[in-house]
């Protein structure tokens, strides 16, 4: 069938060079026109098809998954609910100093007028889909354009940033998840209240630089958005490594997120706030996403 | 060969895609974090199905598609899958009758395009090669490939009516 000499298979080769030729062209122009026009059109259009398959095997497949982890990590279960049954006994303790200290929280926010994400409009959206290849740290959501959401807008859940919204259709949505390697987010250290640019790097943790930074971090130092991109205030995560700053030199080192990306399953979008409210961007790519829904 | 044989090749390839994005998504089967690269396996199985060109031709549209739902550039899933299919029309040989090899090749080509799409991927600025994890995401795709070998070579056999023990079109 494929012996060097069939004529047939010469031109099955050409046909071979063909395509990849065609296929660097696509990506190519791709680049060039930074993801946006026909590209752009392509992928709404292709994720409005895809995406009532999607949600109709979601729906008959999730329940079952669930089972299935759900048996599968029963042994597990025992354990973590002999620790929780002691943790609850140190959080009873607590309960009484975290509402003194809520109380005076608020007061600082009121003092500082500082602008809380809770007090944006969302809308909450479920996660029916991922991306189709492990490299893919995208997620799709059943509402889109007609429930308000626009490309760009944050997306969090009760523990923080999830991502941001990058391409929008009718009836779903696209997000690209911090953990993505072309995304940047501007953040601030609660506890020096430097900021800094964190970045995704997949599946491991986010890397922060700090370019400024006159004081060191603390391994378990908490970040925040800084209000460029997304609204600020935002819960983005804790630092893993403890780093010095030192004067000339970027500060650099690992932050583990504040959301298990892994499992999340509802999101909300903050459809109240947009990304030209802030007028700042990422680099190009980031530019052109957010571009391009909205 | 019947254009039918396309037809359905083309169908099993989308359902392929579904099934990646929805079963086997993060948070749903995966191991380590990772899942089959289904349309990948799906594409080898289906090289004694359809002629070489045809192969070629799905690979390249079914790399599309992912590359239009996925977050990565356009056209490179396309470049990897063109090249895992004209792999795979090359080895076909080697598929008849079940042989050992089968394993070997399904593996080495799972690989191969997942490799093949970290360099692409990073030629053209997805910054694919620094991801954490990235040899695992390479191998273990092709590990959960085998895993899925047999259950899938058995549905095609059955969607494609074929008699059992007769691989070749």
């Amino acid at each position: 069938m494929f012996s060097p000499s069939d004529r047939r298979t010469d031109k099955v080769t050409i046909l071979f060079l063909l395509l990849v030729a065609v296929g660097f062209l696509v990506a190519t122009f791709d680049v060039r026109s930074s993801g946006s026009g026909v590209s752009e059109t392509l992928r709404e259009g292709t994720q409005s098809i895809f995406t009532p398959l999607q949600s109709g095997v979601d729906y008959v497949v999730k329940p079952v998954v669930g089972l299935i982890d759900g048996a599968s990590n029963l042994a597990g279960l025992r354990d973590e609910n002999e620790r929780l049954t002691d943790r609850i006994g140190e959080l009873e303790s607590q309960i009484h100093e975290t509402e003194a200290l809520e109380e005076k929280v608020a007061q600082l926010e009121e003092i500082n007028g500082i602008e809380v994400p809770e007090g944006l409009m969302s809308v909450t959206a479920r996660v029916n889909a991922s991306g189709p290849s492990v490299f893919d740290n995208i997620r799709y959501i059943d509402k889109g354009s007609l429930d308000g959401i626009v490309a760009g807008q944050a997306v969090v859940d009760e523990d923080g940033l999830i991502g941001r919204v990058d391409l929008v259709s009718v009836n779903a949505a696209r997000i690209r998840l911090i953990t993505d390697p072309i995304v940047s987010v501007g953040v601030r250290v609660l506890s020096t209240n430097e900021t800094g640019i964190v970045t995704g790097s997949g599946d491991g943790p986010l890397r922060l630089e700090m370019f400024r930074a006159k004081e060191a971090v603390y391994e378990g130092d908490r970040l925040v958005t800084d209000g460029s991109r997304f609204p600020q205030g935002i819960a983005v995560g804790t630092i893993r490594d403890t780093a010095d700053s030192e004067v000339g030199f970027v500060l650099r080192t690992y932050v583990d997120p504040a959301v298990r990306l892994s499992q999340i399953d509802y999101v909300k979008v903050l459809v109240g706030w947009s990304p030209t409210d802030a007028g700042l961007h990422d680099g190009d790519e980031e530019l052109t996403q957010i571009g391009g829904g909205g | 060969m019947s254009r039918s044989r396309v037809v359905i090749s083309l169908l099993v390839l989308i359902v392929a895609i579904v099934i990646q994005t929805t079963i086997f998504a993060q948070g749903g089967f995966n191991f380590f974090g990772v899942g089959p690269a289904l349309v990948t396996l799906a594409l080898i199985a289906i090289c004694l199905r359809v002629e070489p060109g045809y192969l070629l031709v799905l690979g390249f549209t079914a790399g599309m598609l992912m590359d239009l739902i996925g977050g990565g550039t356009l056209g490179l899933w396309a470049m990897v899958l063109t090249t895992v299919a004209y792999s795979a029309g090359r080895l076909r040989s080697l598929f008849r009758e079940r042989s050992p090899f089968v394993v070997a090749i399904v593996f080495g080509l799972t690989v191969m395009g997942q490799l093949l799409y970290v360099i692409l991927g990073t030629l053209f600025g997805q910054g694919t090669v620094t991801t954490s994890g990235v040899v695992g995401m390479i191998l273990l795709p092709g590990v959960w490939n085998l895993v899925l070998l047999l259950p899938v070579f058995w549905v095609l056999d059955r969607v494609y009516g074929f008699k059992r023990g007769r691989w070749d079109s």
